[in-house]
């Protein structure tokens, strides 16, 4: 947003997403990310934990940051099993392609629809994201987006995710995770 | 009873019903108020505050023009894809593809995300007598669903049902008892709508938008059951009207962005999906199960991109800003104010949709006052349009008399003056008055200013100007209060005039004949527009401005005119030229204003709705502060209810309605501890008078007052 106070995208993205009732961690490197990713999972006494859509490195580092006892589902997701599966899930893990730092919005580019359901299932998501694929604005979204859609040229689902499943559908009063996660949290890597 | 007749008493019963029990128009109300405020907020804080409008405007106009084209590129691109595409020239047709691909498929159940074009089409119905399980699972479309209700809002469709009233909704549902607090009823939604997330056999959505470009449909959802219902499913059934194609991403980037900010103040929705093809769900040799079809729903657009008169409801995004400012529909709601497409955006869409007959059934709640135009991203000019389906409608339908008294306004207070004061006394008697009201339909109660001896136009053709030399010319145009009513008052703006070094001239002219529109009859409407843009054209100039006392008879130049004529040349040097009284007036004075006599008394400023659009009353306020007055704007943000003549007429589709639309308003003048109300406008003041009991002056009167 652009009267919000910001001293880099970074931070613009993190204020609009705590605005938006989510909770942004911003830290330095992927290691940092096991002690925040650990902390939530115990918050939410998460008995499984599903994880989606990183490349190996981060899915290693996020998966050793589980704490032991939980039971982990991960790719390859077999058809046969979903999406009953997924259903036991308290908390999703997932990498997000790129985001844009005005509306605080996760882009999801994926070709497999587990991708969704493991960040729009669970009553808790963890989006994954590196500072260096932030945009400023939303209209800066458009040429990403045709990338995508152009390295895809057969299916291709594409989300936009800005904060927890919200809404106003009684006395207008907003209520979050009606449907998807009530609790939205990012976690910001700055050194990629 | 005629049909005619039957109509008017089925509506005015509904009228009657709505504000003898204010529950549900009053969380309507708060629910309209809390989007527009959201909506101001976000626009301080998005790049160019209002101006994505025009680019909205220009981007629709571009590609409903482009329809053919961009239909053809989108289904080449979703096919692709290997996305299925069915153009369903009706609601039948696309109700019978979906039913057969459901018997196909042996589907059982189909969960569904929110879709006003399903709706549109009442295919739920149909799905089920054919055994079929259908769910929304949109918390608002889910909640009408269970009582069979239809939406009482476009965007919040159960806004008027309380959270005791969704938890008895619930408890019978689920036969559990559910606790009337939102949390425990979230509780009990969540766990009643997961088993028919995972079990769902078909998913079923609209999409907000098609790209052309790519062959991308686009879902906004804030719960996340879009996300759900649309991947879910191993058949994906999408129903999207035509006129949601666009051309390019940059188009769907600013409708993700002007829908929800027009909506509710948001940006963007929570979730937006974006679906090109159809991809797998897990690990699979079998990539054949999962399909996505998309059915393109004429339905009558095509038609309707052929009419010129309604094409630009094709505009539509459906963000139903319209009705969060609606004056009238905030007191009726969306079930009399609508058949299944509510508001003022219902009126022309039903009309296409689901027959003129339907649409003249709540037509003549619209007002005009014109505030829906103004909140529209896509500035669709919907006065314009319902007057056109009024006009249609008024074939079959021969509107009630008093819609003719109101439009015929002009010759009756010319007949009054030249009877006064006999007329005067008449007005004054209850008896003429209650005959008035039986014969004519003018409201009894409301009193009539009364008529001058002298019209204005009279006087002032009789006059020579004092001015010696004029920086310019003024030409006036005349409004029917300052003629036959309250010419002194239009001496004293003449006055003002010509204190700045202007002489006024009065061409050749009729009343603004803005009541044409608003009862329906365009014919006689382009007929005065076309009369006085040709008087007033004749003059206008660099060295002669064209003034107006009323924000009407300002508006129907400024913006009602050039509609109305496509356009033209002369209705667009009339409207460059025309300016209100107190925008001229603060332009020309001098820096320096020894008058302070305003001081030490505190005014509540009334804005009117066609004065919004053209300075929003900010230049009266600062020629009145600059003379020493303690004048604030008082204002719900939307009408006082009088809508011109409406609120003269007898009954409940008059003075009753337009008394309860006023009654927010007129509580915040109450509470204001102001002096009394300014306004400009005559016919508002008839209003406010009535329901304050305050003094209600126009700015000019008050430096005469002390």
């Amino acid at each position: 947003m652009p009267n919000a106070p910001s001293t880099s995208l970074v931070e613009a993205f993190a204020d609009r997403f705590r605005e938006l009732s989510g909770e942004a961690h911003i830290i330095a490197r992927l290691e940092d990310a096991g002690p925040i990713i650990a902390s939530i999972v115990q918050a939410e006494s998460a008995e499984c934990v599903a994880l989606a859509h990183m490349d190996d490195t981060t899915h290693e580092a996020v998966r050793s940051a589980i704490p032991g006892g939980t039971e982990i589902l991960e790719p390859p997701y077999p058809s046969d099993g979903l999406p009953e599966v997924l259903d036991k899930a308290q908390v999703g893990i997932t990498g997000v392609d790129w985001a844009i730092a005005e509306t605080a919005t996760l882009v999801e580019v994926c070709t497999d629809d587990v991708v969704r359901l493991v960040s729009g299932l669970p009553r808790t998501h963890i989006g994954i994201v590196r500072a260096s694929t932030l945009v400023d604005k939303f209209t800066d979204a458009a040429e990403p987006m045709r990338k995508a859609l152009a390295d895809n040229p057969e299916n291709c689902s594409i989300s936009f995710i800005s904060g927890p499943s919200r809404t106003g559908d009684i006395e207008m009063i907003l209520t979050l995770g009606v449907h998807g996660p009530e609790r939205a949290h990012t976690i910001i890597i700055e050194d990629c | 009873m005629s049909a005619s007749t039957k109509r008017y008493a089925e509506l005015n019963a509904h009228i009657r019903d709505s504000i003898e029990n204010p529950k549900h128009s009053n969380a309507l109300v708060r629910c309209m108020e809390r989007g527009r405020e959201k909506r101001t907020e976000m626009l301080t804080r998005i790049d160019g505050g209002t101006a994505f409008r025009n680019d909205v405007r220009l981007a629709k106009e571009r590609c409903i023009a482009d329809q053919d084209a961009l239909l053809e590129r989108f289904i080449t691109n979703c096919e692709k894809r290997g996305t299925k595409v069915f153009v369903a020239k009706s609601g039948t047709e696309a109700i019978e593809y979906t039913l057969n691909l459901a018997k196909e498929r042996g589907a059982e159940t189909i969960a569904k995300s929110k879709s006003l074009t399903t709706e549109e089409i009442e295919i739920n119905e149909p799905l089920i007598e054919e055994g079929l399980r259908v769910v929304e699972t949109d918390l608002g479309e889910l909640i009408i669903q269970l009582v069979d209700e239809k939406p009482f809002h476009l965007v919040f469709p159960s806004v008027h049902k309380m959270k005791e009233d969704v938890a008895e909704i619930f408890s019978k549902e689920t036969g559990e008892v559910v606790e009337s607090d939102i949390p425990s009823i979230m509780k009990v939604v969540r766990a009643y709508l997961r088993p028919i997330f995972l079990s769902a056999d078909i998913g079923m959505t609209g999409a907000n938008i098609g790209i052309a470009e790519t062959g991308t449909i686009v879902i906004e959802t804030n719960e996340g059951n879009g996300r759900l219902v649309s991947s879910i499913g191993d058949c994906h059934v999408c129903i999207m009207g035509m006129e949601k194609i666009v051309d390019t991403m940059e188009d769907a980037l600013l409708m993700v962005m002007a829908h929800p900010v027009s909506a509710s103040g948001q940006f963007p929705t929570t979730y937006v999906t974006w679906m090109s093809g159809r991809s797998p769900l897990g690990e699979t040799d079998d990539d054949t199960s999962r399909e996505s079809h998309i059915i393109i729903l004429d339905n009558g657009r095509t038609e309707m991109r052929q009419d010129d008169a309604l094409r630009e409801g094709l505009h539509c995004i459906r963000c139903g800003a319209c009705m969060n400012v609606c004056p009238t529909y905030g007191v009726v709601g969306g079930h009399t104010f609508g058949h299944i497409y509510p508001g003022p955006i219902g009126i022309p869409w039903t009309a296409q949709v689901h027959g003129l007959e339907t649409a003249g059934d709540f037509a003549h709640l619209c007002i005009s006052c014109g505030l829906c135009k103004e909140i529209c991203p896509a500035q669709i000019d919907m006065p314009n349009m319902i007057a056109e389906v009024k006009q249609r409608d008024s074939v079959d339908h021969p509107p009630p008399i008093v819609n003719q008294v109101m439009m015929l306004a002009d010759g009756f207070a010319k007949f009054a003056c030249a009877t006064a004061p006999f007329s005067n006394w008449g007005m004054k008697s209850k008896l003429v008055r209650g005959l008035m009201e039986k014969t004519l339909g003018l409201d009894a109660s409301r009193p009539i200013p009364p008529f001058a001896r002298m019209t204005l136009t009279k006087r002032l053709t009789r006059r020579r100007s004092p001015v010696k030399e004029p920086k310019g010319r003024v030409a006036l145009f005349v409004d029917v209060f300052a003629n036959y009513n309250a010419p002194e008052l239009g001496m004293a703006a003449v006055e003002h005039l010509e204190a700045v070094g202007y002489e006024v001239i009065v061409p050749d002219q009729q009343a603004s004949g803005y009541p044409f529109i608003a009862y329906g009859d365009l014919h006689r409407a382009r007929e005065t527009a076309a009369f006085n843009v040709d008087r007033f054209a004749k003059v206008a100039g660099d060295d002669c401005a064209i003034v107006a006392i009323e924000p009407t008879a300002s508006y129907c130049l400024k913006v009602s005119y050039p509609k109305l004529l496509h356009k033209s040349r002369k209705s667009t040097i009339v409207a460059d030229h025309t300016y209100e009284l107190f925008d001229f007036l603060g332009d020309h004075e001098p820096d320096q204003i020894d008058n302070t006599s305003l001081k030490g008394k505190r005014f509540g400023f009334h804005v009117s709705c066609h004065q919004r659009p053209l300075d929003g009353g900010n230049t009266t306020l600062n020629w009145l502060r600059r003379r020493g007055a303690e004048i604030e704007l008082i204002e719900t943000g939307t009408c006082c209810g009088m809508g011109g003549t409406f609120g003269m007429k007898a009954g409940a589709l008059g003075a009753e309605l337009s008394r309860a639309v006023g009654e927010p308003l007129c509580d915040l003048f109450k509470k204001a501890n102001v002096d009394a109300i300014v306004t400009e406008s005559s016919v508002c003041a008839i209003q406010l008078r009535d329901g304050t009991g305050l003094p209600v002056y126009h700015p000019l009167e008050l430096l005469t007052l002390s």
